[in-house]
């Protein structure tokens, strides 16, 4: 008998969670199934870990976004992309904007565990209960949540091939040389 | 025996990219892994989110240089998804090709480094020079040898003459000879088998807990071949042999790598065969509605995913990509351990490592 995941999914959540999620299953025409899910309570997440745990499952990566809630506040909300054998499965939830606090799931999913790091430096989203909380790319001097903020696209670039970045080069060997 | 911490990195002669991983070692024995990353982050996720979609192409494209062909091909299946735009039939084999093409250099590259960091150098240079016979496909069809630009929104930017068909099929076949003898050399090799038989153990149960892709899953035994279990492009009307080993080390993750560049010939060889008359891309220039989507694709080193989110603007809302290394690093605690010193960048260099696509 072939198993079906998707069913076996929306049954364990249904038992866990009752009405206290939506979730959609879309088909494409190469007949690969894509589901789509929401909680309505952060902190369910750990209990759909446990699930795509016990299923055999594994965490492809998180996605942190900010957008707006209800009342046009700035929020965050957070994409869990789940594998269920071959099948991707997004549940979203909404980071509460009073303590900006989730749960980790690494504890449950060790295959979220960079992820959940990464997001956290980049959104300033606190993950509780990792592991290994420390900082994954970005450098110390960079301010956390880094990714809530505006920075024009011109300055975003002043990389590597820039006229700002030859200026500096000049500068600074101009110095040197007065020095000697 | 005491234990002294020894640093590799962040920049190592074998290593062509940094990554700074702190090792504890016993005697020559290795007993534990600290990994540290970011010495060049480029923040090209948060810049994808400033530029529009039509010029994120040509950016993403530019995240790493041996997979740059699976980026903007997956990001187009993303956009296609919101959109509601079903390619036409020959660009889908077009695609695959391309994608095909890029995986036989990636892994050729992988194994000639392995040779090369077990110092044995003629076979290193026997496996480029094989390459170079793919980096001149790439040349002659697409104009370029790393990055293709051969995706477009709504299908692909290039089409195969007859002549261009027949030249594909010459080059492929030239490949095939000199392949094996690589392969048996890989195989039966005494030096070769005495590095790396053994070496760097990764057990399958330990790669389900990490969540490894690609050819490091698939050395572990782990069927996570997403051009099999999703199947997207024309990968569904054609048949892809999953190539497994089950010795878990440094050799069965080479082997699945030369099983995989046979297999790919055959792919290439089977769609130049079946290849659908037809355009290449659709005619008009899409609009791409509010919406979000996940695209998954087997890039060469595993599983490459793309999520992203419009709001009917032409800049996207959230563009967020994870590279197959990137689920492959922390799974270097496992392989390492009991090792000894010597085998540190054989180990590192199994998982095929990219840090640019890494830390983007």
């Amino acid at each position: 008998m072939v198993r079906n995941i998707q069913e076996e999914f929306t049954e364990k959540l249904t038992r866990a969670l009752g009405a206290e999620f939506s979730l959609r299953w879309e088909r494409d025409s190469k007949g690969v199934v894509t589901g789509w899910c929401r909680l309505h309570d952060h902190r369910h997440i750990t209990t759909v870990a446990l699930i795509v745990a016990s299923l055999g499952g594994r965490v492809i990566t998180i996605t942190a976004y900010k957008t707006k809630d209800d009342q046009q506040r700035d929020s965050h909300e957070i994409a869990y992309h789940f594998d269920l054998d071959g099948c991707t499965c997004t549940v979203t939830i909404e980071v509460p904007g009073d303590s900006g606090k989730v749960n980790s799931i690494t504890p449950i999913l060790k295959s979220a565990d960079w992820t959940e790091r990464e997001l956290q430096e980049l959104y300033g989203i606190k993950v509780v209960g990792h592991p290994n909380p420390k900082r994954l790319f970005l450098d110390d001097t960079i301010d956390e949540g880094i990714m809530n903020d505006f920075i024009p696209l011109s300055i975003a670039m002043q990389g590597a091939t820039s006229k700002t970045l030859w200026e500096k080069v000049l500068a600074a060997t101009s110095q040197e040389g007065e020095v000697k | 025996m005491s234990t002294y911490t020894i640093p590799v990195g962040p920049l190592h002669v074998a290593l062509e990219e940094p990554m700074y991983f702190r090792v504890e070692v016993e005697g020559e024995t290795i007993v534990g892994l600290e990994l540290t990353a970011g010495h060049v982050h480029r923040g090209i996720e948060y810049l994808a989110m400033k530029r529009n979609i039509y010029q994120n192409l040509t950016l993403l494209e530019r995240v790493c240089s041996l997979c740059s062909n699976n980026h903007p091909f997956t990001y187009c299946m993303a956009l296609e998804k919101i959109a509601g735009i079903q390619i036409p039939e020959r660009a889908e084999y077009l695609r695959v090709i391309a994608d095909e093409i890029k995986r036989i250099a990636s892994h050729l590259f992988n194994i000639a480094m392995m040779a090369h960091i077990i110092g044995f150098d003629s076979l290193f240079m026997h496996v480029m020079e094989l390459r170079e016979i793919v980096q001149d496909i790439k040349e002659t069809i697409y104009g370029n040898r790393m990055d293709l630009a051969a995706n477009c929104i709504g299908g692909v930017r290039y089409d195969l003459s007859e002549e261009k068909i027949k030249y594909l099929a010459r080059q492929l076949d030239n490949l095939k000879k000199p392949l094996e003898e690589i392969t048996r050399i890989y195989m039966n090799n005494k030096f070769v088998r005495a590095r790396t038989e053994g070496v760097g153990i990764l057990p399958k149960d330990e790669a389900l807990r990490y969540g490894v892709v690609g050819p490091v899953a698939r050395g572990s035994g782990i069927n996570n071949d997403v051009r099999v279990k999703s199947p997207y492009a024309a990968y569904d009307k054609l048949k892809v042999n999953v190539q497994l080993e089950t010795g878990c080390d440094v050799k069965a993750r080479a082997l699945v790598r030369l099983r995989e560049i046979q297999e790919a010939i055959n792919i290439v060889q089977h769609c130049l065969k079946e290849l659908p008359d037809g355009p290449t891309c659709i005619d008009y220039l899409p609009e791409i509605p509010a919406g979000e989507a996940v695209a998954r694709s087997e890039a060469p080193r595993g599983e490459l995913i793309y999520y992203l989110r419009t709001n009917g603007s032409d800049i996207p809302e959230r563009i967020k990509w994870r590279v197959p290394t990137y689920m492959n690093w922390e799974a270097l605690k496992v392989m390492m351990p009991g090792n000894k010193v010597a085998d540190i960048p054989l180990i590192i260099n199994s998982i095929d490592p990219c840090i640019s696509c890494t830390e983007r």
